[in-house]
């Protein structure tokens, strides 16, 4: 069997390790669901070492991985888990500030939880991930101009549930609550 | 101009900041996830035999609700390079919480468990390296509460761990084998009764590596074929064609999501059940994983 493989995987597991644990971290609202993620991700990919491309590559395709993955654990499949308690522990302390606590962050927040989750996802590897246009086709398995209809349509919907949510966009003053806005 | 604002006003939803990287790639729960991920595939015992263990990806949790059941506990421990040598063991009416940073002084911690009253015996021993089994005989039914699975350290991520011990529960003439072995190795945690032969270290066996991998991927037999949910026909056909063979599996569902491979596999497999994955261990006999009916979801994949 070819030897390359181990190193192959262990290559592309330090280069995505930081991204994979982010991503999932960005995505689950429990550090034990963001391990599980993380554990699961990089097992099936140990399983598909076959199929893991070359280079950066790889990173896109790992992202892909964890999205699967993440779909299935929320779908209450946490079979095969490889979590340890270092990956736990790592992940509870990316867990040590929340995020949208403040108000204005709180309305975003819930704006954007109300998209459909394929928008979510989406929107979130544009801002989060900053993945370019080709890079998210890549991720999902579809073609460029897919991706670009329907991070428009995200878009839109997304600008409609900030709106719902007395959220108003301005490029120059960033975010205005409209609840606290006068 | 509008829409570069939408995004903006997400970004600050993340809970690790945009671009940024979540875990240390070179820390310890980086090189723990490793092994623990890249250990599960190529240690996966010697063939159909073990296969009782059923799948080959035997999770984490069930290897050690099996490790329990056996009176083992095992787990990769991974330490911070170059820390000093510390562990910490404090008594609360009978319960030992024992807080490990660093495994070298394994005579030092078993002096300090045995004035707390745990009848404990400590070993290390080099990486690779294992105490030469039986030393003594093992105690099968464990009670309910007698030590936790080791686990986090609070306040101290990824530094060593913690286990509680309740030394109420010893019966009289049991010992607490616990075994470390290396930087990077586990530790092994057995209950005997009566006499334990001192350790003396062996060669730990290398597990046989069996390396599986996918026959669709792109240096399998079956490259170009994908067969996921084509019937077995259709798969059997191409296999013929390409003048290998085939092992079918029947595989079952479980309940609560996955597959077993159960070992009783004299079931007759009609030309319509469903082929889900396929897989060689050497080149032209490919594994073959079926089920009867069409499923959803792959139940190997879970796509």
């Amino acid at each position: 069997m070819d030897d390359e493989r181990p190193a192959r995987f262990e290559a592309a597991y330090h280069r995505a390790y930081g991204l994979i644990t982010a991503y999932a971290a960005r995505r689950c609202g429990e550090p034990q669901d963001a391990a599980d993620v993380v554990a699961e991700t990089f097992a099936v990919a140990w399983r598909r070492v076959e199929e893991l491309p070359e280079g950066d590559e790889a990173t896109l395709w790992l992202y892909g991985v964890a999205r699967k993955v993440l779909a299935n654990h929320f779908r209450g499949d946490n079979r095969r888990r490889s979590r340890t308690a270092e990956l736990d522990a790592e992940l509870a302390d990316l867990y040590g500030h929340c995020p949208d606590t403040e108000v204005e962050l709180d309305a975003i927040g819930r704006a954007f939880r109300s998209l459909p989750g394929d928008d979510r996802e989406l929107l979130s590897l544009l801002a989060w991930e900053g993945l370019e246009r080709e890079e998210i086709a890549k991720v999902l398995g579809l073609s460029r101009n897919a991706v670009r209809i329907r991070l428009h349509r995200a878009r839109r919907r997304l600008s409609r549930a900030l709106a719902e949510a007395g959220v108003h966009v301005s490029t120059r003053s960033g975010l205005v609550p409209s609840k606290r806005a006068l | 101009m509008k829409n570069i604002d939408e995004i903006e006003a997400i970004r600050p939803l993340a809970r690790v900041e945009p671009g940024g990287l979540g875990g240390d790639p070179s820390g310890p729960a980086a090189r723990a996830l490793l092994a623990e991920v890249t250990a599960h595939e190529s240690a996966s015992g010697s063939g159909p035999v073990t296969m009782r263990a059923r799948r080959r990806f035997r999770p984490a949790w069930l290897a050690a609700a099996v490790a329990l059941a056996a009176g083992i506990v095992a787990v990769p421990i991974v330490l911070r390079d170059g820390a000093p040598s510390s562990y910490a063991v404090n008594l609360d009416d009978g319960m030992v919480t024992i807080q490990i940073r660093d495994f070298d002084d394994a005579p030092a911690l078993q002096r300090r468990l045995r004035e707390l009253g745990v009848p404990a015996l400590v070993d290390h021993v080099p990486t690779g390296m294992m105490c030469r089994e039986p030393r003594g005989e093992h105690v099968q039914t464990i009670p309910r509460g007698l030590y936790s699975v080791p686990e986090n350290i609070p306040g101290e991520p990824g530094r060593g761990w913690q286990m509680r011990i309740n030394t109420k529960l010893f019966n009289p003439g049991e010992t607490f084998v616990w075994t470390i072995s290396g930087q990077y190795g586990g530790t092994t945690t057995y209950l005997m009764r009566g006499p334990v032969a001192p350790c003396e270290p062996v060669p730990a066996p290398t597990p046989k590596v069996l390396v599986y991998h996918s026959a669709t991927g792109k240096n399998g037999s079956l490259a170009g074929f994908p067969v996921d949910g084509k019937t077995v026909g259709e798969v059997m056909s191409e296999i013929r064609k390409r003048d290998l063979k085939a092992v079918l599996v029947v595989i079952e569902l479980n309940p609560s999501g996955g597959f077993a491979e159960p070992s009783d596999q004299d079931i007759p497999v009609g030309d319509d059940w469903i082929v889900w994955d396929a897989e060689e261990r050497s080149k032209g006999v490919i594994r073959l994983r079926v089920t009867e009916e069409r499923l959803d979801r792959n139940p190997v994949t879970g796509e």
